[in-house]
């Protein structure tokens, strides 16, 4: 009896179709996604039935986090003559301006503290602090330095994320959320004026625990330089 | 990775090149396009968030008080919105780490006519016209919508407005505002009765109420949208945010003092 031959045959698959497949897969996904910007405080926005969609460019984000803590964030429409870089340098100039007035303890940046700012994501220290905040960009391991200062983590006690922000409705003697505030205003971009006008321009981001006195107290300081319009950010609501 | 076989064919002629079959093995390829592609999965963002305008009264004292509109005590709902407590303290009470809202409202005046302080500021308990109710979605039973809670209540309220509203909406669906064929003709009958729409809401002769918006410092910042949110779903043309009176917070804990057990 001759043994039953069992024809070898090759385990090779063509991995040629898959591969297509995939590389369509990550083509769409590459071009599609907007990346998740990193930012201090993490927040679950509250779902609501609004439907209106958050515009693109052209606005501040406020980020108010369930403690009280306030970071901005710009958005700003990058074809245009304002790019978010030119932008946020114009607004640095802006704030420290309005800061120097009704300050002794003058601040004023250097080219290259503009240049890192002009970089940032999101952003809110103190203003006294901002100098040394933006000197950490050149330092090794800067950007890993700057996130962990803004998201409340630094090992030194000196360094306060978030913009001061105080119940305040004097506006001859603004805090200095209402000086960043009046700054966005007060560049000369146009498109970002408007939006404010409008209301579409300044769009506050909660968390849905957060108290209504915290929340209160940022619409009261907007109130206060007559910003009376702006947006909550929202989650879609299901199913009504 | 990849191997070249040669053929081994015999009936080759001589001169003639040999001929080469050259597989490439795509598998680390795939492998290493699946790890991207979930990264890039995680990654991403897809869903867009909402937006919720509102606009506020600007904060200067208005000095000519005549010329300030007044709600009449008929017309008024005061809505306040509050987070549920934990028993015996002001410490706000959570369920898996979500505030619990709380919502109470009366209507007219604080206390009714009579008002909620005697003679030297006694609380009078039995003035207190404050009621609570809750945040609920409709009840559906067989495609008919009942509404609940806090809606049932604004509703009752805004009857009136809500009637033409249902009525052009029915006209919208049946084909009245114009076609609803195409993309173009939806958009343009959606447009004609947001403006019939907008026209019934700014009706003087339809009995419309006035909510006034208060909250509690410890209510979430949720419960400010979904109050918001039945302000639109149920077509308040005038509401306003303000602040809490002293009659409203001794209101509140007259309340809670008797419904305690």
């Amino acid at each position: 009896m001759g043994r039953v031959k069992i024809a070898r045959k090759s385990t090779f698959i063509d991995m040629t179709a898959m591969s297509d497949v995939t590389v369509l897969l990550l083509t769409f996904f590459m071009l599609t996604s907007t990346f998740l910007q990193k930012e201090p405080a993490t927040v679950v926005t509250p779902p609501s039935v609004s439907t209106e969609k958050v515009q693109e460019t052209n606005f501040v984000q406020v980020l108010v986090s369930p403690e009280g803590k306030v970071w901005l964030t710009m958005n700003n429409d990058t074809s245009s003559a304002w790019s978010n870089e030119k932008m946020r340098m114009a607004l640095l100039d802006k704030v420290s301006e309005i800061y120097n007035e009704s300050h002794k303890n003058k601040i004023s940046f250097n080219v290259a503290q503009k240049q890192a700012f002009s970089k940032l994501g999101s952003f809110g220290v103190p203003l006294q602090q901002m100098g040394e905040f933006l000197n950490l960009a050149d330092e090794q391991e800067g950007q890993t330095k700057m996130d962990k200062w803004l998201g409340g983590e630094d090992e030194n006690p000196n360094h306060v994320t978030g913009i001061p922000v105080s119940w305040n409705s004097d506006e001859s003697t603004p805090n200095e959320f209402q000086m960043w505030m009046k700054a966005l205003r007060q560049t000369e971009n146009e498109n970002l004026a408007q939006s404010i006008k409008d209301g579409t321009g300044v769009a506050i981001k909660a968390d849905q625990n957060t108290p209504f006195d915290i929340i209160h107290m940022v619409m009261d300081n907007l109130q206060t330089i007559h910003m009376n319009k702006f947006t909550f950010l929202t989650a879609l609501k299901a199913g009504e | 990775m990849a191997e070249v076989q040669q053929n081994s064919g015999g009936n080759g002629k001589k001169g003639a090149q040999k001929k080469m079959q050259i597989r490439v093995d795509f598998t680390p390829m795939v492998d290493m396009n699946m790890l991207l592609i979930t990264f890039f999965m995680l990654c991403t963002t897809m869903i867009k968030s909402q937006t919720l305008t509102i606009a506020l009264p600007s904060n200067e004292k208005v000095e000519n008080q005549e010329n300030m509109s007044q709600a009449s005590a008929d017309d008024a709902v005061t809505i306040i919105i509050d987070a549920k407590r934990k028993k015996g303290s002001n410490e706000v009470d959570s369920v898996n780490g979500q505030v619990v809202n709380e919502v109470y409202y009366y209507f007219g005046k604080p206390g009714g006519d009579a008002g909620m302080f005697g003679a030297g500021g006694t609380v009078l308990s039995e003035n207190n016209n404050i009621q609570k109710s809750e945040f609920l979605t409709d009840e559906v039973n067989g495609g008919v919508h009942t509404p609940r809670g806090i809606r049932q209540i604004i509703q009752q309220r805004n009857h009136d407005v809500l009637v033409e509203i249902n009525n052009i909406k029915k006209k919208y669906a049946d084909g009245g505002f114009g076609s609803l064929e195409t993309k173009a003709d939806r958009e343009k009958a959606q447009a004609a009765y947001d403006e019939a729409a907008s026209e019934i809401r700014k009706n003087e002769n339809l009995k419309k109420p006035v909510v006034i918006i208060k909250s509690t410092p410890q209510a979430s910042f949720g419960s400010l949208v979904e109050i918001l949110d039945e302000m639109q779903i149920n077509s308040i043309s005038k509401y306003q945010i303000d602040n809490m009176t002293r009659a409203d917070s001794v209101m509140i804990l007259d309340f809670q003092s008797r419904n305690q057990q």
